[in-house]
């Protein structure tokens, strides 16, 4: 009798072993199909994950890094005016290179929870969006195939264009939605491009493109201003310390 | 030039200018509408009426809106659009009078023709005269890869 029990125990804790070892494995293979698609636990690991704060967009690819203010790998790619076709059975551009403002592409779907927030967004005050003047927003959608046009028509800001189109999507390389793409129309180039949870953050990375181009700006003006003086770079005035000018002030002037 | 297509309308748009080939939706069951082409060198608002309500406004001296009206059929072979093709704008055929909705500075020219059988209205209004030799060219070049289809 014992040894009857002992054997069944011994075959249960096998059974219990071989499927707690199988458990483990799908977690592992779990974690690993979570990491390549950027949903790394380590709050620290800042290898291509996003630093907003945001959830993966509702895409099948990779996010790129989320940035609006810069292009560190060169990544981003010619901007390129919008055709597509409209809501209501027509067909519309929308010019973007060249054009004397930017242009913020907010690439959304009538389908993805998170695009909610902003279709709730761009519908609403537009003062609320807190956008500088020379930036327009276009939205972007799928074409006709690939999305629910009724929703669409529900969820469209009524002065903002909305334009279908898949080409577009392509052209940027859009991972999924919702996506956002800052466009420096009279330069012809996209400035940043991400995602965000809230138009909150996307707001904040676009007054902070806004501040960095201003910086960028500031610099060009000085060392123009530095240059008309005869004030090269490398100059050796331009190294002088606060005490070494303040002394120089104190010194007679020669008669 | 991009082209853009819609309800028997073709157009190539230099860089720069912006457009729509639309219909406006029927508001009663037995209307029939027709298509309306807005263009324009700068942004078109959403919020626009067939010509260039809620645009006009907004132009500054050196912009140019385009508005092709098509009518009914009814009107094929009404003398007021006995001219054939897509025609051309010249600076003189523009005026302070010949606006839909006058605004200080902005110049209007309208011309009505038949194209592909259709019969359309040419709207043109420019920002000011001190750019329009410009603008009339930028209208003539695209008026140029303008196409109706029967």
């Amino acid at each position: 009798m014992t040894t009857t029990i002992l054997v069944v125990e011994s075959v249960v804790l096998v059974l219990l072993t071989i499927l707690v070892a199988g458990l483990l494995r799908s977690h592992a293979e779990i974690l690993r199909r979570l990491h390549e698609l950027g949903a790394g636990l380590d709050a620290d690991d800042t290898d291509d994950t996003d630093d907003t704060g945001a959830p993966g967009v509702s895409g099948s690819t990779r996010t790129r890094s989320v940035d609006l203010r810069s292009d560190p790998a060169g990544s981003f790619v010619p901007a390129a005016d919008i055709r597509g076709s409209g809501l209501r059975d027509d067909a519309l551009n929308v010019s973007i290179v060249g054009a004397p403002h930017r242009t913020l592409l907010a690439f959304l779907s009538s389908g993805c929870l998170t695009c909610q927030e902003f279709w709730t967004a761009l519908g609403g005050d537009p003062r609320a969006l807190e956008l500088r003047d020379d930036v327009r927003v276009v939205v972007v959608a799928k074409d006709a195939q690939e999305e629910s046009v009724a929703a669409l028509r529900r969820l469209a800001p009524k002065d903002m264009p909305v334009v279908l189109s898949s080409e577009a999507w392509s052209h940027y390389r859009v991972p999924g939605s919702p996506y956002f793409v800052l466009i420096d129309g009279p330069a012809g180039r996209v400035r940043g491009e991400g995602t965000g949870a809230t138009w909150q953050q996307v707001a904040t990375l676009l007054q902070q493109a806004a501040d960095d181009a201003g910086d960028t700006r500031r610099e060009v003006r000085i060392d123009r201003e530095l240059i008309a003086h005869g004030i090269e770079p490398g100059d050796p005035s331009l190294y002088r310390t606060a005490a070494q000018i303040a002394q120089e002030s104190r010194s007679p002037s020669p008669p | 030039m991009i082209k853009l297509a819609a309800h028997g309308v073709a157009v190539g748009l230099p860089a720069g200018w912006e457009g729509r080939i639309q219909r406006r939706q029927a508001t009663a069951a037995e209307q029939t509408t027709h298509a309306v082409v807005h263009l324009a060198n700068f942004a078109l608002p959403e919020q626009r009426d067939d010509f260039g309500g809620g645009v006009t406004t907004r132009m500054r001296a050196a912009d140019v809106f385009v508005v092709l009206f098509e009518y009914g059929p009814e009107s094929v072979g009404k003398p007021l659009f006995a001219a054939r093709g897509i025609p051309r704008v010249t600076a003189d055929m523009f005026g302070s009078k010949r606006l839909q909705r006058p605004l200080p500075g902005q110049l209007g020219c309208q011309r009505f023709f038949t194209a592909g059988g259709r019969p359309f209205c040419l709207y043109v209004v420019a920002g000011s005269r001190a750019y329009l030799p410009r603008l009339v060219a930028g209208v003539n070049l695209v008026l140029s890869d303008l196409d109706v289809t029967p």
